[in-house]
């Protein structure tokens, strides 16, 4: 999943400098994106965990460095705590010992990934003032996704079968937690800033879900929720910064087609995804999609607000959102050659 | 090696109890040697080499840079002091007697380290405490590796001993204090004392 995941964040980089508002620092987007993406190719290249861990280091430093109100130990905490998380929990997993000692290190393994991203319960300091590089946003929607998979497909490889049974459990919990808190979060939160990042929240509460359930059908939802994450709503994130500002909502045709995005309605590319994931709940374990049918309900009012936060695009920002659209809308009617890419 | 992971988990602690830049530096200069020697068998002359490089170059930049005080254990310490203590014997019961097999030095220092540094970044506002604490973590995470069954070689080492190094060269932002004065009292800039209230 790695590679492919990566010419996604490359793609969708592209597109942000390409029809950036103007108000948008190009350079700086440009040359924070180009580190990002190196460092998202060292980590898919790195021949073992611990360098991919180095690597998240390293990345963490370099945007904690970016000017921000937020003060630089203050910046660097969560991604330390996730950092030491996974390397505690992969240390405990290459011990011999009891049979308890690999199921801690599920625990932290899952619990460092978690931080990492910024999910519940471990979520980051967030100022809507912030620039999107020094933000917690790339965590979430740029770099989170390449490292999630790839440090879950690795930990797949160490984990032996008792402690891979923990490991599921747990990313189905979390999962639960942040689909829950993220979609309601997204739907009730004070500022539409904030309910954006919520929902980032929500869709990785469906994909950790699909993570869990280890069968093909979730792996394959989780991966179309990731490629809806950085194909879509990141760039529809980048593109309503300027009508998050001017706080002005408007209710024409083209903000319910982005609120159906966002939804993850037909034909776009989170509706395969959904279908999926349920599918492979029913599966394994049928009131698990009961539940998951219930809380994907709770994503309308959400996406309804956010589509009508965007604003009316114009210029070249109406050009990212059709280019945005006619993907999702590709994805969520061909998945196949995607997942056929990625080896499901 | 046993020698060598008392000497990791010395340094690393000193770090926890230090606030001032030379206190910083000798707890680094410390972390280092014990890791050079615990990456030895797998690492080879090439990773000892790179481990130390990588430490030793921080440990200086850390000297030299900032006000040369060592601040350590300054009053309201003592919290760190028992967190030092306790994890110590925590670790050394986990690596000891809870897992099995050869390597309980590195098991020991590995797990200390790690959790040190990150109670120690956890609990820190001042920018040279936090990069001299993941100084030390990219030294711990090159030895890391070296727990599993097949040998990495030593890719992880040089790349830990370059991160280590590197962290410490990042250009300071505008307004932000290396070190408060009065060691661990951030309020230069009207930033919030330590969380053990130092």
């Amino acid at each position: 999943m790695g590679p492919e995941l990566l010419l996604a964040a490359t793609a969708t980089l592209s597109l942000a400098v390409i029809v950036a508002p103007p108000r948008v620092a190009r350079g700086s987007l440009l040359t924070w994106g180009l580190l990002g993406l190196a460092g998202m190719a060292a980590m898919v290249v790195a021949p073992s965990l611990d360098l991919v861990f180095l690597i998240l280091l390293v990345l963490a430093v370099l945007q904690a460095r970016l000017t921000s109100h937020r003060d630089f130990a203050s910046r660097l905490r969560a991604p330390v705590l996730a950092v030491a998380l996974l390397a505690v929990g992969l240390a405990f997993e290459r011990m011999q010992g009891p049979p308890v000692l690999e199921r801690f290190g599920a625990v932290g393994m899952v619990a460092g990934l978690v931080a990492a991203i910024g999910l519940l319960p471990f979520v980051h300091e967030f100022d809507p003032e912030e620039s999107v590089v020094a933000s917690p946003i790339p965590w979430i929607a740029f770099i989170g996704p390449l490292l999630a998979a790839t440090v879950l497909s690795r930990a797949r490889q160490v984990l032996p079968a008792e402690a891979g049974d923990a490991f599921g459990a747990m990313l189905i919990g979390l999962g639960l937690l942040n689909m829950l808190g993220g979609s309601l979060g997204s739907w009730r939160t004070a500022g539409d800033a904030a309910a954006w990042r919520y929902a980032f929240m929500a869709d990785w509460g469906l994909a950790l879900c699909g993570f869990g359930l280890a069968i093909a059908d979730g792996q394959a939802a989780a991966l179309l929720l990731l490629f809806s994450i950085v194909l879509g709503r990141l760039p529809l994130y980048l593109f309503s910064r300027p009508a998050l500002r001017e706080k002005n909502p408007t209710d024409r045709p083209i903000n319910l087609v982005v609120a159906a995005v966002l939804a993850g309605s037909a034909p776009f590319a989170g509706f395969p995804a959904r279908v999926l994931l349920l599918r492979g709940a029913t599966q394994l374990y049928w009131p698990l999609a009961l539940v998951l049918a219930a809380g994907m309900l709770l994503w309308l009012p959400g996406s309804l607000r956010l589509g009508r936060s965007m604003g009316v695009p114009r210029g070249r920002q109406a050009v990212g959102v059709a280019v945005v659209l006619a993907v999702n809308v590709f994805l969520g009617l061909y998945p196949q050659p995607l997942l056929t890419l990625a080896g499901l | 090696m046993a020698v060598a992971a008392f000497v990791a988990w010395l340094g690393a602690a000193l770090v926890v109890l230090a606030d001032g830049r030379r206190g910083l530096a000798l707890g680094l200069a410390l972390v280092t040697p014990g890791f050079a020697v615990l990456v030895w068998p797998s690492g080879g002359a090439l990773g000892v080499s790179a481990v130390v490089a990588g430490g030793a170059i921080a440990s200086w930049q850390c000297w030299r840079s900032g006000a040369a005080t060592w601040g350590i254990m300054p009053a309201g310490s003592t919290p760190r002091l028992v967190l030092c203590v306790a994890s110590g014997l925590l670790a050394l019961w986990v690596a000891a007697s809870v897992t099995t097999g050869p390597g309980t030095p590195l098991r020991f220092a590995v797990l200390v380290v790690l959790g040190l540094m990150g109670a120690r970044v956890l609990a820190s506002r001042e920018i040279a405490v936090v990069l001299t604490s993941i100084a030390c973590f990219a030294l711990a995470l090159a030895a890391a590796p070296d727990l599993a069954a097949i040998s990495p070689g030593p890719v992880p080492d040089i790349i830990g001993g370059l991160v280590a190094a590197g962290v410490m060269f990042v250009p300071r932002m505008q307004g932000e204090p290396d070190l408060a004065p009065g060691h661990g009292v951030a309020g230069a800039q009207g930033g919030r004392p330590d969380k053990d209230g130092s």
